[in-house]
């Protein structure tokens, strides 16, 4: 036990001084950064002084980033009984073609009390990124607004959007993009620990 | 016809001549010395040699030699480069100097060839580059600049768009963006990361960001942070890159959908497009304490928010007429009104950086560029090549990058904001998007 904490404390000073040496060499590009602005003004005053070129600091690759992902107290089943409910270009209504498909989610939900549902909604690439985003988005809902209306908890289904980020078919004709929007359903079950 | 228009031409200068005199019989004398002693004052202050306003301006014939001493050429050529691009130098032919590099400038010897512009100068290399640079205004037969400039030895390309700032300023009065980069987003082996680049397109590099989803990340005014959303573990997340700190933290999630808009001027607050309410609505994010103003209340689609540069108003797209469309509203989200009526997908707003343009992506059969001013009048056209997206201005508003699959594979481009000179500067072979011009 008092091994595992000497442990954490040594990983603590490493990252304590790793941080400390990355802002020491932030300190001198800032510096650099800053004689060259003063360099310039002066040039502006002053005629034949000399000018310090350096390099910006967008240009430092960034290297560590924060962000723990939470643990996940959900996997995504293998199994996925359902198939995907497809879109007409830039519309987000579900057609009524596919409410015997929705009835069996629900039924299914119903003999699997634990499941939970998360619902991908997708577009096709002709759209801009951030607006089939939210197309996206809305397609999911949508789906979800009407397995709630069947009677499905709405804390058993979550959503996502992926836009037009994960196309099932790259190829750049009507077939492909009437497969690619689409909303799909991921099964997730209980992680046991 | 012609004589009636040009008589009542005639007849407004007329008028315009006899308010004038009106206008100066009323002042004090004076005031009308000090009027004319401020107009000579500021003619003599700097002379302009390039007016960027005016559609008819002349190409301005420029010399360059190639800087003596290695990589002297390489230098002289990327200043020649730069120049070229913003469409008002015509750079002349070494082959018809008179004078040889190292020989002393001499008016004569440039008046007859009708160059106005003299650009001489060497490079050395000691531990830093070394380059001395004069520029010569011919007509005045004079010096107008001479700097000595020093970088490391692996900033040449740098160091030459640092030249070549300092050459457009001397002749437009204005800055260059020749040391501006370019953000955007690429995708390599199925990952998709922002990659920062300079703005002629060399020097990409991915910075090295968890996650596999990204979209196109957006700068603070200051140039020193980025913004984007990503998505990790199943959840869009918005986050800040800060060069200062090298750090990235994740300023704000939700269930649901969550895209970054654009910093207000401050750059305390940015705005972003959530779901969290249910549908995707503006909400103005403070980065200080993370608390959430919302914007938009409609049930459709509300997203692409891009604040106007002095932060007063946000253009962004919604649905909520029946197709995506632009519209602009105040800061606090009041006053909203439609900017865009032709076409049925209109998307990804953004303004200039006068504030007096917003260019945006129109849908014409395929997406294309379009540019209009915030009030939805002098709609036009940039582009007809493909599918054209996500355009952005440069920080001086006579640029304009966009993405576009003309070739075949999505890549970045850039023209200048009146259409012309459009190419692609992107790594050919690495599908990228979503560029954004850096503001300085």
């Amino acid at each position: 036990m008092s091994g595992r904490i000497a442990g954490v404390f040594v990983i603590a000073l490493v990252v304590v001084f790793s941080v400390a040496g990355c802002q020491q060499k932030r300190v001198t590009t800032q510096d650099a950064v800053q004689q060259e602005k003063q360099q310039q003004s002066m040039d502006e005053q002053k005629k034949g002084q000399e000018v310090v070129v350096a390099e910006k600091q967008s240009s430092s690759v960034i290297e560590s980033v924060d962000a723990k992902d939470k643990e996940a107290q959900y996997a995504e089943s293998k199994e996925n009984p359902f198939s995907d409910i497809l879109f007409d270009f830039d519309k987000y209504d579900v057609k009524d073609s596919y409410k015997t498909l929705l009835l069996s989610v629900t039924a299914w939900m119903t003999k699997n009390g634990t499941a939970r549902l998360t619902i991908e909604g997708h577009c096709d690439e002709r759209g801009t990124n951030e607006y089939n985003l939210a197309l996206g988005d809305r397609r999911a809902k949508a789906v979800k607004d009407y397995l709630i209306g069947l009677g499905i908890a709405s804390g058993r289904v979550d959503l996502i959007s992926y836009g037009e980020e994960k196309a099932l078919c790259n190829e750049q004709n009507e077939d492909c993009w009437a497969k690619n929007r689409r909303a799909h359903f991921v099964l997730l079950h209980r992680v046991g620990r | 016809m012609i004589s009636e228009l040009e008589s009542r031409q005639h007849n407004i200068v007329k008028r315009l001549r006899g308010n004038l005199k009106n206008i100066l019989k009323k002042l004090p004398f004076p005031f009308c010395i000090l009027c004319l002693l401020s107009c000579f004052l500021s003619l003599s202050e700097a002379k302009v040699y390039i007016d960027i306003t005016s559609p008819v301006s002349k190409k301005l014939p420029i010399a360059i030699y190639d800087l003596q001493g290695s990589s002297g050429r390489e230098i002289s050529d990327l200043i020649r480069d730069d120049l070229t691009f913003t469409g008002l130098f015509s750079i002349i032919d070494k082959t018809s100097y008179i004078e040889s590099a190292s020989q002393a400038f001499k008016q004569q010897n440039w008046r007859p060839l009708g160059i106005d512009a003299v650009v001489k100068g060497s490079i050395r290399s000691e531990q830093d580059l070394v380059a001395d640079i004069t520029v010569y205004d011919v007509f005045e037969g004079r010096e107008i600049f001479s700097k000595q400039y020093r970088s490391d030895t692996n900033l040449i390309r740098q160091l030459a768009h640092s030249i070549s700032n300092d050459i457009y300023g001397a002749f437009s009065g204005l800055t260059g963006i020749f040391r501006t980069k370019i953000a955007f987003v690429a995708e390599d082996d199925g990952e998709k990361g922002i990659y920062i680049m300079d703005w002629d397109g060399h020097r990409a590099r991915k910075l090295g960001l968890k996650g596999t989803l990204v979209l196109t990340p957006h700068w603070s005014v200051d140039g020193t942070r980025l913004v984007y959303s990503s998505e990790r573990g199943r959840q869009w997340g918005i986050y800040l890159l800060d060069f200062l700190k090298m750090s990235e933290k994740r300023i704000f999630v939700s269930k649901g959908t969550n895209m970054a808009g654009d910093f207000f001027p401050s750059g305390d607050a940015l705005t972003i497009s959530s779901t969290k309410d249910g549908t995707p609505d503006i909400y103005a994010l403070s980065v200080k304490d993370g608390s959430l103003k919302k914007l938009t209340f409609s049930d459709g689609i509300e997203v692409s928010s891009a604040v106007s540069p002095d932060g007063e108003k946000i253009a962004f797209v919604s649905d909520r007429g029946g197709t995506p469309q632009i519209y602009s509203m105040r800061a606090g989200g009041s006053d909203i009104r439609r900017v865009t009526f032709e076409g049925s997908y209109n998307t990804s707003p953004s303004w200039s950086p006068s504030g007096d343009r917003i260019v945006f992506s129109c849908r014409r059969g395929k997406n294309q560029i379009c540019m209009v001013k915030p009030d939805g009048s002098a709609l036009v056209q940039l582009t007809d090549l493909g599918n054209n997206e996500d355009p952005s201005f440069s920080p001086d508003g006579r640029y304009i990058t966009f993405s576009s699959d003309r070739d075949g594979t999505k890549g970045i481009y850039i023209m200048r904001a009146g259409g012309e000179a459009q190419k692609k500067i992107s790594p050919g072979g690495l599908r990228s998007y979503g560029p954004r011009w850096s503001p300085n």
